[in-house]
C-alpha cells in the first residue's frame, strides 16, 4: 500500500519561509486536492516531494524509504511522478519519444521496441495517438498536458502529483484529464492535485489540503474544509462570517458523467 | 514507411562511403584538404552530439582535441620501448620489454645508455595507434572531470567555464616550453614512419593516401558509433536532458550520469581526432586550441545543422573545401582582394545569415525533409478518421493499459 509521510518539512529562500513546518500523511490510493491562494507554497511543496528542491528541515518518507535526500530520478524510481504547473513536454522530440523516455528510464535493460505498443495504447487513451510522430512543439497547450499525463502513465508511479492539470484546458480535454485521474485512481494510484479550479477540485477530491503563507491550515474532507474558519479567512479575509463557496468557473461535465 | 527509411539510410551510408573512398582519385592534388576536412568533420559532428543533441554548449572541444594531440606528441617524444634496461632513464618493466621515459631531467639518458646496453637490444617508439589510444584515454579522463565540474552550469555559464578551461590548457602548454615545446610546437613521427604497402602499391611516409584512408576509417567509425548512440536510449535521454533537465529527472533519467557520459564520450572522440591530426601534420602547436579554431568548428556544425550528426559532418567537409578554394585572390578592376584574409569574413557572413534565416542549419532541414516525409499527411489522415467508429459516446473508450510498464512478451 502507498505510504507517504511528510514530517515537519520547511523550505526557506533567504528571508522567505515558503513552506513552514508542513506535516501530513497519505495512506493508500487517496485522491487529495491541494489548494491555497497564490504564494501559499503549494508548488514549492510539490518540488520538495519530487526532489526538485531539498527541504531546509524535516523529512519525507515514501513506502518506508526516506526520499528527501534522493535525487529526482531516484524518487521517480521509488514511485513518485509529477507534472509541472507550466507544461514541460520535450518540445523537439516526437510524442512517441516523449512517451518512451520514462519507460526506458525505469527499465534500464529493456529494448526500446518493447514499449512502443504500450506508448500507442497510452496515446490512444489520451486521444493523441494520431500525433505520435509529430514533434511535441506542434501540439496545443492542452494536448501537451495530455502528453505529460501520458508520460506519467508510462512511468507508472504509485503517487502522482498534478500541478494545475486543468489550467487553460479546453472542456473536452478537461474531461479526458478528469477521466484519467478517476481511472488511474481506481487502479490503486494516489493523487495530489493542485488546482485553482475550485469547483473541479472539490468535486474530484476525497480529501483537501489547504495551504496559506507556507503553512498547512486545513486537512480533511472537502465539506469539512469548506467550513473551516482558517480557510474562510485565507480566502475571504478575517471580516467575513459567510461560509466559503468555491467559485464555479467551468461546468464539470466529465465529473457529472463519471459520477452518474 | 519504416522499411523505406531503413533502406534510405543504408543507401546514404553506401553512397557516402563510396564517394569518400573514390575521392582520392577525383581530387588527387587536394588530398591534404580532404584529410583536414575529415578531421573537422569528426570534430563538428561530435560537437553536434554534445551541443545539438545534448544541449551542452561547450567551447572546450578543441581543447580535448589538443589534449589528444599533445598526449600523442609527448608519448612520441619521451617514451620508448626497449628490450633491455637502460639503468640511466626512468623505466618500468613490461613483460620482456622496458618502458623508458626520457624525461626533461635526463633528456640524453637513452643516448648514454646505448653504450652500455647489450648488442642487439632494441629501442623503439610506440606505434602511432598506441599514442593516439593513450590520447583518447587522457581526453576521456579530462572529459569526465570537466563533465563533473559543469554539471550544474547551463548555457552562458557553461560556455564561459569551458572557454576558461580551453584557454588555461592552451596557456599552460604554451608556457611549458621544456616539455611541450611551447609556441614553437612539438614534432611527431608520421603515421607510417616506414611507409606502407596498399594493394601492391608502396607509399612513403609523406604520401597522403594512407593517412587519408586512416582518417576516413576513424570518421566512419566515429559516425557509426555516434549514430548508434543517438538512436539508443542514450540519445533519447540526452535529448530529453537538453529539452528540460528537471522534467527528465522527474521521469527517472539520471541526468548527472548521462551528462558526464556525454562529455566523456565526445571528449574521447575529439582527442582521437586530435591524435590522428597530430601524427598527420607532424608538428603541433598550442594555436590548434585557440578560440578561433573552436569557432570554426562551431560554425561548421551550425551551418550544417547542430541537431544532425550527418549535417554537421557534411557542413564541415563543404566549408573546409570552400575555405581552401577561397584562398585564390579575386581581382575586380583595379582592386585585388587578398582572399586568404577575406575568406573568413565570407565564412562569418554565411554563419550570420544561416543563424538569422535557417536556425537549424542548411543541411539538416534537407535531411529532415527526407526523413520526415509523409509524417504531416499521416497525422492529418489519422485525425480525419472518425474516432466515433472505435469510440462510442458512452464510457467505453479504451481503458488505461493495466500495467503500462511491463514490457511486451
Amino acid at each position: 500500500m502507498i505510504q507517504l509521510e511528510v514530517n515537519d518539512v520547511s523550505k526557506q529562500f533567504g528571508g522567505l519561509l515558503a513552506v513552514n513546518h508542513v506535516s501530513f500523511q497519505v495512506q493508500g490510493p487517496e485522491l487529495i486536492g491541494l489548494i491555497g491562494p497564490n504564494g501559499a507554497g503549494k508548488t514549492t511543496l510539490t518540488n520538495l516531494l519530487s526532489g526538485a528542491l531539498k527541504p531546509s528541515s524535516g523529512t519525507i518518507y515514501m513506502n518506508g524509504q526516506r526520499i528527501d535526500v534522493l535525487p529526482p530520478y531516484k524518487i521517480a524510481k521509488v514511485g513518485l511522478g509529477r507534472t509541472f504547473q507550466v507544461t514541460r513536454a520535450f518540445r523537439r522530440m516526437t510524442v512517441l519519444e516523449n512517451l518512451l523516455v520514462p519507460a526506458l528510464a525505469m527499465h534500464p535493460t529493456a529494448r526500446q521496441a518493447q514499449f512502443v505498443k504500450k506508448a500507442r495504447e497510452v496515446a490512444e487513451f489520451l486521444t493523441i495517438d494520431h500525433l505520435l510522430n509529430e514533434y511535441a512543439r506542434a501540439l496545443s497547450g492542452g494536448q501537451q498536458k495530455l502528453l505529460e499525463l501520458g508520460r506519467l502513465l508510462m512511468l507508472d508511479p504509485d503517487f502522482i502529483i498534478l500541478d494545475e492539470p486543468f489550467a487553460g484546458v479546453h472542456p473536452r480535454l478537461m474531461e479526458i484529464i478528469y477521466e484519467y485521474i478517476i481511472e488511474t485512481n481506481k487502479q490503486g494510484k494516489a493523487f495530489l492535485i493542485i488546482s485553482h479550479d475550485m469547483e473541479t477540485i472539490f468535486t474530484l477530491s476525497q480529501r483537501l489540503l489547504v495551504m496559506a503563507f507556507g503553512k498547512l491550515i486545513a486537512d480533511g474532507p472537502p465539506e469539512e474544509v469548506k467550513r473551516d474558519p482558517a480557510v474562510i479567512e485565507a480566502y475571504l479575509g478575517s471580516d467575513s462570517d459567510k461560509p466559503w463557496q468555491p467559485e464555479r468557473k467551468t461546468p464539470p461535465a466529465a465529473g457529472d458523467r463519471i459520477a452518474a | 514507411m519504416r522499411g523505406t527509411m531503413r533502406r534510405l539510410k543504408i543507401l546514404t551510408w553506401v553512397v557516402g562511403t563510396s564517394f569518400l573512398l573514390i575521392l582520392p582519385w577525383l581530387i588527387p592534388t587536394r588530398m591534404h584538404v580532404a584529410v583536414i576536412a575529415l578531421y573537422y568533420a569528426i570534430l563538428a559532428s561530435s560537437w553536434a552530439l554534445l551541443a545539438g543533441y545534448g544541449g551542452q554548449f561547450s567551447f572546450a572541444h578543441m581543447a580535448f582535441a589538443g589534449l589528444g594531440a599533445y598526449t600523442a606528441g609527448l608519448i612520441d617524444k619521451f617514451i620508448r620501448l626497449t628490450t633491455a634496461p637502460t639503468y640511466a632513464c626512468t623505466e618500468f618493466p613490461l613483460g620482456s620489454w622496458w618502458l623508458v621515459i626520457q624525461d626533461t631531467a635526463s633528456p640524453t639518458c637513452l643516448e648514454k645508455a646505448k653504450a652500455t646496453m647489450p648488442m642487439g637490444a632494441l629501442i623503439v617508439k610506440l606505434p602511432a595507434w598506441m599514442d593516439i589510444l593513450m590520447g583518447v584515454v587522457v581526453g576521456g579522463l579530462f572529459g569526465l572531470l570537466i563533465g563533473a565540474l559543469v554539471l550544474r552550469l547551463r548555457r552562458t555559464y557553461l560556455a564561459l567555464f569551458t572557454i576558461a578551461f580551453a584557454e588555461i590548457l592552451r596557456t599552460a602548454i604554451n608556457a611549458e616550453r621544456d616539455i611541450t615545446g611551447g609556441p614553437g610546437g612539438l614534432k611527431l613521427s608520421p603515421l607510417f614512419p616506414n611507409g606502407v604497402t596498399l594493394l601492391g602499391h608502396e607509399f612513403t611516409a609523406a604520401d597522403k593516401l594512407p593517412p587519408y584512408l586512416v582518417m576516413l576509417g576513424l570518421f566512419l567509425l566515429v559516425m557509426a558509433l555516434m549514430y548508434w548512440l543517438a538512436g539508443s536510449r542514450f540519445g533519447l535521454f540526452i535529448r530529453a536532458i537538453r529539452e528540460d533537465e528537471e522534467a527528465a529527472g522527474s521521469l527517472g533519467v539520471d541526468v548527472v550520469r548521462y551528462k558526464i557520459l556525454l562529455f566523456t564520450i565526445t571528449a574521447m572522440i575529439a582527442a582521437a581526432a586530435g591524435g590522428m591530426y597530430a601524427h598527420y601534420v607532424r608538428v603541433i602547436a598550442p594555436n590548434m586550441m585557440v578560440i578561433k579554431e573552436m569557432s570554426v568548428v562551431i560554425a561548421m556544425a551550425v551551418i550544417g545543422g547542430m541537431e544532425s550528426l550527418l549535417g554537421a559532418a557534411i557542413g564541415a567537409i563543404i566549408i573546409e573545401f570552400a575555405l581552401e578554394q577561397l584562398r585564390s585572390n579575386i581581382t575586380i578592376g583595379a582592386f585585388t582582394l587578398n582572399m586568404a584574409d577575406w575568406r573568413l569574413v565570407v565564412f562569418g557572413a554565411l554563419l550570420m545569415i544561416t543563424l538569422r534565416f535557417w536556425g537549424n542549419g542548411l543541411i539538416h532541414p534537407i535531411i529532415q525533409r527526407i526523413t520526415r516525409r509523409g509524417v504531416a499527411e499521416e497525422t492529418v489522415a489519422k485525425r480525419l478518421q472518425p474516432r466515433a467508429a472505435t469510440e462510442p459516446e458512452d464510457d467505453t473508450r479504451v481503458k488505461i493499459p493495466a500495467s503500462p510498464l511491463e514490457p511486451d512478451p
